[in-house]
Order: C-alpha cells, then structure tokens, then sequence
C-alpha cells in the first residue's frame, strides 16, 4: 500500500534534526573533512596527470592529438572535412636558420593557422599572431634575445635561413611574442601564409603541386582515446595509408606521445591505479569510522526517540528514511565547504609535489569530475557510514526502546570480583559500555597517528648517502643538452657536438682547490665487432627495443653488418683523465694499463637502482680482446636485394641498412670491467661503452671534444664555486650547465619535504577527524550519563572524584590510541619498511616512534581538557535536576 | 533526641508570573530510630522536601539541620561528603550503576569515602536483604524487586545516620512493595537507622511511625 507521507516524514526528520544542533555540527564537520580529504586527493591526483600530460606535450612541442605529414593542398582539403576531425591546424615548414647567433638552437620558421599556433604553444602574452598580407612575423622571447631584438611590438628583425638547401634573409616586423619556455625543443618563428607562399615563390622551392611545399596537418579529435585507429580510419575512407613508405596512397602520421604516454598510465600501471585504490579506500574507511560513529551513537541516545515513533505507527522503513534524509540534509551542506577547502589543501599538494617531480608541469586542475568525483565518493561514505544505525535504528522495538540506556542492552550478565569498586575500575569499566563505540574511536585517532609516523619513518629512512651515490665529484660541467633527459648530448640530428671549451675549463681550473678531470665524448661513427649470438642477445633485450622472431632475425642476419662471423654493433667511448678513471668502480681486473695509455680498455657494466650487477650488460670480460671500427663514411643498401643507394639519396621512406665503406681498425684489450656512476655516463643507454684512456681516445677517435669537466674543490671554496658556477652559467656560460652534489643535496632535501609535507596535511586532516570522533564520543558519553552521574553523586561521589573518573576514562581512550598505534607500528613498520626499500633505492629502514611520543602529550591533554570540559557543562544543572530529567 | 529537622525551610522556583513556591515554609522534627512516611499528592513538594533534607538541592530560605550541623553552611564539596557519611537515599527507579556488579553497587559509598567496607556489617545486610546469590550480576539482570534491595543495602553500606527513601516502592507490585518496605523498616531497627520515605500510597505509609502531610508546600497535618 502506498500513502503519501513522504512530506510528513520529511518534515519530522527536519524538525528531529534541528533539535540536536551540536551533533549536526560535528556531523557536518566530519562531511567536511572527509570531503577535504578526497578533494585534495583527486585535485592533486588530476593536476598531477594534467600536469604530466603537459609537460609531455611541450616536450613533443604540442598538445594536439596526431599530425599527418607531408601532405598536397589538395590532400589537405579532402581530408580535412573528415567527420572523425574535430579541429584541425595548417603547418607549412618554412625553414630553419643555422648560422649564428643560432647555431646552438634548434629553431624553426613556420607559418601556422590559428589552432597550430596554439596547440604548439605559440601564443602571444603580448600582441597576436602576424596578419595575412603583411610582413608581420611573431616569435619568443628567447629568439628575440638571441637577435638582440628588444620584444616591443612593432619592431623589426632580420633573420637568415635555409629554405630547402636555399639560404634566404628575410625581415619581419614584430606582432607578438610569447616566454620562452626550456621544455619546449624548438623554437618557432610564425610567419602568415602569404608570406611562406612569396618566400617559395621567390627562391623556386614550390613543391610539385604547383602551390607550395607540403603541408603538415594538425587533428584533434573528439577524445584523447583510439587515436591511432582514428588516424588509421580517415586515410582508409579517404584511399591512404600509412604502413607503407613509397607507395603512390602514403601518408606519414604521427602520434602525440604525451597522450600515448598517460593513456598508458592510466590503463596499464597497475602499481598507481593501486595506490589510487588504496588512498580511496583509506579515505573511506576514515570517514566511515567517524560518520558511522556519530550516527551510531546518534541512534542509540535516540532510542526513546524511535521508540515513540514506533509506539505511534512509524515504520522501520519511514524511520529509515528519517535517518538518510537527515544525512543528506548535512551532506549538502557540508560537501561544499569541504571541497572548497579540499581543493585548497590539493593545489598546495599540487605545488608542493610539481616542483620536486621531473617531467611534471605545474598545473593546478579545474577539472569539474574533481569535483563530482569527490562529492560522489563523500555521499557514499556517508551513506555506507549509516547504513548499520539506520538497521538499528528501524530494528528498536518500543518497549527496549523506553527501558534503554547505553550499555544496558549488553549481554554480559554477571562480573566476578568482590574487591568492590574503584574509580579507575569504573572508568574502564565504562569504556567497555559502548565498546564499538570505543573501538572505533580509538581507531580513528590511532588512524592519524600511524600515517603521521609511517610518513616519518619513510621521510626519516631517506638516506642521502644512498641517494648520493652516483654523485662522485663535487661539480659537472657540461653543455646544457648533456643534463636534458628530453634532448641527448650531440643529438645527430643537428650534428653539432656540444663540447665545454678548453677556455672555460682553463677558467674553473683558475680558482683555487680544484682538481678534476675531462671526460671525451663522441658521437663520431664507431662500430664493435660482437659475436652473432650476442648481437642478438642484445636486440632482443629492453635496452635496444625487445626485438623478438622475424624482426631478431631479419636484424641480426640482414641489417647488421657481418664481418666474418661477427656482426658490427655501434658502441659508445669515453675517453677519460685519471681524475675520472679513479672515480670508476672495478668488479674485475686492474685500471693500471688504462691510465698508462695504449690500446687498452675497460669495459662498462651497469646495475639496477639497488645496486645490482647485471651480470649480461655487457659481452666483454676481462682479458677479452675487442675490435673498434672508427667509421668514416657508410654505404647504404637494400637489405632484401642487395641493391646499393647511390650516394646522396634520400633514405626517408626506404628499407635500408649500413656498412662501413671507409674506417680504421684497432683491436684493444679488455684490462677491467667496471662500473661508472650515473653522473658520468652520456645520461642515455643503448649501446655497449668502453672507457679508455684520454690520449688514446683522442689519437684513436681524432676527436677532442669535452663531453664534461667534472672536479672536486676544496671544502671552504665549494660555496664560491657554487656561486660562480650559477652566475657564470646563467650569464656567459649560458650554453653550459652544471650540476653539483650541493644542489643534488638540496634536491634531496627537497624531495623529503615533499612527502614531509603531503604526509604531515594528510596526518593533519585524519588526526582532525581522530579527534573529532574522540570528542565526540567522550562528549556524547558523557551527556548520556548526566542522570547517572547525579545518582552517583547523590550516593556521595564528589565532584573531584567525578571528575577523575572521567579523567581516567579520556587518559584510557587517548593511552589505549597510542598503544593501538605503537603496535601497528611494531608490527607493520617493519613490512612497510622491506616494501619501501624495495620501491626507492635510496631508502633504508629505521624505527621511528618519535612522532608518537610528540603525539602522546597531546593526546594526554584532549583526555584530561575534553572531559572536564563536557562535564563542566553538564555540571550547569543541578543533582536535583539531573536526577528528575526524563522521567 | 532529635536527629533531622528544618526552620522555616523554603524553595522558590522562577521568577514572576512563572514563580512557584514548591516549599513554603516547612518545620519539622524527626526523632532518632523514628520512621516518618511523608504523603502528598504530586506537585505537593514531597520530593523537594526529600532532596533538601538530604543536601542534593540548596534552599532559598530556612535550615536543615542533621545530627545538630547545619548541612547548608557546608560547602557543595563538604556537603557531599557529609552525605555519604550520613544520609542514604533510595531511589523509585532504583539509580544503580550500571557497570557495577551488585557487590559493587552496594560498597560503592564506603569505598567513595576511602574506607574498606565493614566486612561483617556488608555480609549481614546482604543476608538480611537475600542477596548473597546474586552478588555478581550486573543490575540490568535482576528483577525490579531485586534491584531495590540492592539500592537499600547501598543506602544502609555507610552506616548512614539517615535513610531518605523517594517513593520507594513506585515501580514494584503491590506485594513486592510490601517485602521491600518490610526490609527496609526491619533493617532500620537493626541498626538503629532514621527513615524519612515519600510515598503517595496510604496503606503503605500506615506501615510508618508518623505520618506527615504535605500540600501546596506546607505541612497539613500528621498523626
């Protein structure tokens, strides 16, 4: 039977409501720092991965989702009106400038349209992009620089640039300029059209349609999902592909890798979705244990309450909703305010964590679904947290309900003892009343604790020796390139090989206290000869692409030179001073030979992050002999038939493969293998490295090129030479960069107190709710025994020894907190402990109960001020009173 | 020998339009061993009179004076220690501690005062109210009958000068009012005690020395 009593029952929930203020309060104040909590996490959660994606994006230097390359007008006009596109951008590559003052920066005359310019970060902060018809041009700050142009609009810059092999100069005047920013690899010079078009037309560089050279088209779609079968799909529909170079129907594509990169975290790393799970679940379980409280003892002082309301015809159902639309009432009003101030918490997580992550971009997240996911999961801890009290609530039966007082409906019938009552014993005694009550508020508090002191025992077990390890001089100087992870050192592409100037190391050598060493680098051609066995092995594994059957074969059999049986591997050399020989870490053999010169090398091995040898990083041992092949030039051919390409050809959208036509030959032997720390290796993997002496690297490689100058300074010049090394590299030196243990100290420092930081607000938060429920459960303790305490005053109880009981009773609740705490840290630091060890190389495990006895006063304090406090109040009314109430 | 009286005593309640006079002028005199049932209708100030007498509630005007102190120059602290150490109250709804066993229960005002419990006096109390079998349940175990013996023996552990009994027997059958009653007159004798009882039931308080009338505050009348 249906009647329509929802508005009765609406407006008896209300009015029962509003007559408990102070527990609407804590209610609503227990909403709110549940909500904080998720808040914060998804804030920071989601800027993270905006942040990351970001970041991505400006190394791929742009944000939309694919690109097709080298394409017709015509190709550009059909394709473009494809449904599956929802914006797309227009590139034409213009040109490139090499001469100074750019020969140390890779920068690139474009013209883009409107959506290219802006997905490739080529907004202005000041002006706009150029107007079609003019001479207009816009660029950043960092080219403006380098032309010594002042960036106000309106000002005109020459520049000069290859165009097709043709070198032209051109001047613009300036429209707009835009920061430059490091991240991003290239930068760009925007051009309109009409101008990209004159400048073709003039140097007769048209591409063969007649209008210009090919165009590069941006696409967005409508999701970062399925990109490349979205890609595939339009050049389908439309008679292309993109599998097969040289056909007449190819077209090249390419996909973002920033989204390919985050798709892949968020569909393949297990590790974070399970961390993600976990901090939900942590975050849910802390707000079940204080809104399941508050509804529970709710109920029970509510008892008579429902009892009446039974004893008048409510049902079990009505008195359930009673319940859930008083928890909806507060969630309303306590949602909001805890994602305001969750959000704050989260940017101050966000800013925090930004700035001590690589790759990770600042970017605090505006995304609505923080918003609702945090509401969402809020209201779902509140309505699991009273869905038991709401059981309860609809199970009382009216007669129980009249005759109840907490910690009657206990089953236990009989205490054994005759020694009588003492204080303490009754303070015990009525933990035991409510004891989930209890329990769970223990829990809470203890909750905050753990996190607190786990947050410090990771912190603390940051152990900087470990972390410093690989940092064996005091400063590297070294091109910038060299310490970009997004850039290699030399990349091939431009050709230039980055070395640090004999002046400049002739200056740092003027300072007093230093001694160090240059290591010599290469990105010259040269070869190893290695067994077919091993060169499969090696292509096989992770560091050159995991090739497994037809492609190992095809590789190993057809692409790699053979020689004799052998087969031609590319190998990296240093070519290093006794300063740096000495640094390198000997698992076999002796360095002797190699600092005395000739043809001697060591072979360099690797290990993992816990120092771990891989045992098959490397073919060579000691004793070894090894055949280097120093390249001149190479001749390119068709591995399947043969057929050798004439010289100058483009190899772009051909099968090829290399063998060496002119080089030297030197055959060393192998006098040690070793390890090299980190900060000296080119930062990169790949190839097989061997270390040599630095004459011999020289005379050999007839390259003399300065990968870095690494050296140690004396103690009391390291703050100086710091200080010089920053001004000298931010001014002079800016094509230098350097990298110093101080700096990997603070970075250290840094990086602990970031997880300080998240670890201490999150205490902070959990510890608020912990002793909120504390409060909670102490205050409404005590309010439900005002009766009992007049009649144990009028049996002749003293208001001092009132008040020690419940004093006993707050100082058990807030001891029984920390030995819950002290146990769990007992027992689980040590797991957490092995666990972190595993995942951060540079931790090790120590005990730390510190923060918990820095917590164990406070929590004393709330034991003794909390119940003094509530019964102070209580006390406001007399025995009499008391003793008459709710008879 | 005069052990509990009252001057002039006086309860005002409010102010103004809302002012009641619960006690208006009360003197009375109990003699030492005696047994006074005090009856009145409800709202007569029979319960204010009881809670007066033994200091739980302060008056606007008179005296009480126990065992010749004037309780009310006592301070709340000394105050409530004098009452452990003189009075025992018993309660309709029996007021026992819920987390106390019934051994516990009933020493519980002695221990309050830091004394060891009279182990000889506790055992023939707890005889004479048959309540040796259950000295281990919890009070929420018993039958209302039960529970109020265990509120006598409570009443009678200190030796108090004094039992006030506030409708004593209101929650219990009409023959289990009358076993209780009995126990509570008996035990009195035995050791000596005063007991003044508020009741409204007349058959009931013909069990007493005296009978005082109480309405509108003042005494009416007595035998």
């Amino acid at each position: 039977m249906k009647v329509a009593n929802r508005k009765c029952i609406y407006r008896l929930s209300m009015a029962h409501m509003k007559s408990v203020r102070n527990r609407n309060i804590i209610t609503i104040l227990a909403i709110v720092l549940t909500t904080v909590l998720f808040t914060a996490l998804f804030t920071a959660g989601i800027s993270l991965k905006e942040g990351f994606e970001q970041s991505n994006f400006r190394q791929a230097g742009g944000y939309n989702h694919a690109v097709l390359k080298n394409i017709t007008q015509k190709q550009f006009d059909e394709l473009k009106e494809d449904s599956l596109i929802r914006e797309y951008g227009d590139r034409l590559f213009v040109g490139m400038p090499s001469k100074e003052p750019f020969n140390k920066s890779h920068v690139e005359v474009n013209y883009y349209d409107e959506n290219s310019a802006k997905w490739s970060f080529c907004t202005p902060i000041e002006g706009r992009l150029p107007t079609e018809g003019t001479n207009e041009a816009a660029t950043d700050t960092a080219v403006l620089k380098l032309l010594g142009v002042e960036p106000v609009i309106g000002n005109s810059f020459t520049m000069t640039f290859d165009v097709d092999g043709t070198e032209t100069t051109e001047t613009f005047t300036l429209s707009g300029y835009w920061e430059y920013d490091i991240a991003v690899v290239a930068n760009n010079v925007v051009i309109p059209r009409s101008r990209a078009e004159e400048i073709f037309e003039k140097l007769g560089t048209k591409g063969n349609n007649g209008m210009c050279t090919y165009h590069t088209m941006n696409l967005m779609f409508d999701s970062a999902s399925g990109i490349q079968d979205n890609l595939r799909e339009i050049l389908e529909r439309h008679g292309y592909q993109d599998e097969k170079p040289g056909a007449d129907n190819y077209i090249a594509t390419g996909v973002n890798w920033g989204y390919v990169s985050t798709q892949m975290g968020e569909n393949m790393d297990p590790g974070m979705v399970l961390a993600l799970m976990a901090a939900v679940l942590l975050i849910i379980f802390t707000g079940y244990l204080i809104i399941n409280n508050i509804f529970r003892i709710a109920v029970s002082n509510d008892v008579r309450f429902y009892g009446l309301l039974k004893t008048i015809g409510t049902t079990g159902r009505q008195i359930k909703r009673i319940i859930l639309l008083q928890a909806a009432a507060l969630s309303t009003i306590g949602i909001p305010m805890g994602a305001v101030a969750g959000y704050l918490l989260g940017t101050a997580i966000v800013r925090v964590t930004a700035a001590n992550m690589d790759g990770i971009d600042k970017v605090i997240s505006v995304n609505p679904l923080i918003f609702l996911g945090a509401s969402l999961f809020s209201l779902i801890t509140v309505f699991l947290s009273c869905g038991k009290p709401r059981r309860m609530a609809a199970k009382i039966s009216p007669i129980e309900a009249l005759r109840y007082t907490e910690g009657t409906q206990s089953r236990k019938k009989e205490r054994k003892g005759r020694t009588g009552a003492s204080i303490p014993k009754m303070a015990w005694a009525n933990l035991g009343r409510n004891k989930s009550k209890t329990l769970i508020s223990v829990l809470s508090m203890s909750l905050a604790v753990v996190i607190l002191d786990m947050t410090h025992v990771f912190t603390g077990g940051f152990d900087m020796d470990k972390y410093l390890r690989d940092v064996t001089q005091d400063f590297l100087l070294a091109e910038a390139s060299y310490f970009q992870v997004s850039q290699k050192w030399m990349n091939k592409e431009g050709g230039k090989e980055a070395a640090v100037s004999e002046e400049t190391i002739a200056r740092i050598m003027q300072q007093e206290g230093i001694t160090g060493g240059r290591a010599y680098g290469t990105i010259s051609d040269i070869e190893q000869l290695v067994t077919a066995e091993r060169a499969r092995e090696e292509y096989g594994s992770w560091r050159k692409g995991g090739l497994s059957g037809e492609d190992l074969d095809f590789m190993v059999d057809h692409i790699l030179e053979h020689v004799g049986d052998q087969r031609a591997m590319d190998t990296r050399l240093y070519g290093m001073e006794d300063f740096l020989i000495d640094k390198l870490e000997v698992i076999d053999g002796d360095l002797g030979k190699l600092k005395e010169g000739g043809n001697y090398v060591a072979a360099v091995y690797d290990t993992d992050d816990f120092h771990n040898l891989y045992e098959d990083w490397h073919w060579a041992k000691v004793g070894d002999q090894v055949t280097l092949r120093y390249v001149d030039t190479y001749e390119y051919y068709n591995p399947k038939t043969g057929e050798v390409y004439p010289e100058n050809a483009s190899l772009g959208n051909l099968l090829w493969a290399q063998r060496a036509k002119e080089y030297r030959e030197e055959k060393y032997e192998v006098v040690a293998i070793v390890l090299m720390p980190n900060t000296l290796t080119y930062r990169f993997y790949g190839d097989d490295e061997f270390v040599m002496n630095a004459d011999t690297f020289k005379e050999h490689t007839g390259t003399d090129k300065v990968l870095y100058y690494a050296f140690d300074c004396v103690d009391e010049q390291i703050e100086s030479m710091e200080q010089y090394l920053k001004e000298y590299t931010e001014g002079e030196g800016s094509f230098y960069d350097y990298e110093s243990k101080m700096t990997r100290a603070k970075e250290f420092y840094e990086l602990k107190n970031m997880f300080l930081f998240v670890g201490t607000a999150v205490s902070l938060v959990v510890g608020l709710i912990g002793v909120l429920n504390f409060l909670n459960a102490i205050l409404t303790g005590i309010m439900t025994r005002k009766k009992e305490f007049a009649v144990l005053q009028s049996v002749g109880m003293t208001g001092k020894q009132l008040n020690f009981m419940l004093i006993t009773e707050g100082m058990l609740f807030a001891g029984s907190a920390i030995m819950v705490t002290l146990m769990v840290n007992l027992v689980m630091g040590p797991v957490i402990g092995q666990a972190l060890e595993g995942m951060f190389w540079f931790f090790t495990y120590r005990i730390n109960i510190m923060p918990i006895l820095v917590v164990l006063p406070f929590f004393l304090l709330l034991g003794v001020v909390v119940p003094l406090a509530s019964y102070r109040y209580v006390a406001k009314r007399s025995v009499v009173e008391r003793l008459r109430e709710a008879e | 020998m005069t052990i509990l009286s009252t001057k002039n005593l006086r309860k005002k309640y409010g102010t103004g339009e809302n002012e009641v006079h619960a006690l208006d002028g009360v003197d009375l005199e109990v003699s030492k061993g005696e047994f006074v049932a005090v009856v009145g209708t409800s709202g007569s100030g029979k319960s204010t009179l009881l809670h007066m007498l033994g200091g739980l509630d302060r008056p606007t005007a008179g005296t009480v004076t126990v065992d010749g102190k004037d309780i009310f120059t006592l301070k709340d602290e000394a105050l409530t220690i004098f009452r452990r150490r003189k009075i025992g109250f018993v309660f309709q709804n029996y007021n026992l501690v819920p987390v106390l066993n019934v051994y516990e229960n009933i020493v519980l005002p002695v221990q309050l005062d830091g004394n060891e419990p009279d182990k000889k006096y506790i055992d023939s109390i707890i005889d004479m109210l048959g309540l040796s079998a259950k000295l281990s349940n919890l009070p929420n175990n018993l039958s209302g009958g039960q529970q109020q013996r265990v509120a006598i023996a409570r009443a009678l552990a200190a030796k108090p000068a004094i039992i006030l009994a506030d409708e004593p027997t209101g929650n219990l059958d009409s023959r289990t009012s009358q076993d209780v009653l009995s126990l509570l007159k008996v035990s009195s004798q035995k050791f000596s005690q005063t007991i003044v009882m508020i009741t409204h039931n007349e058959e009931l308080a013909q069990l007493a020395d005296r009978i005082i009338r109480i309405e509108d505050g003042r005494i009416v009348g007595g035998n």
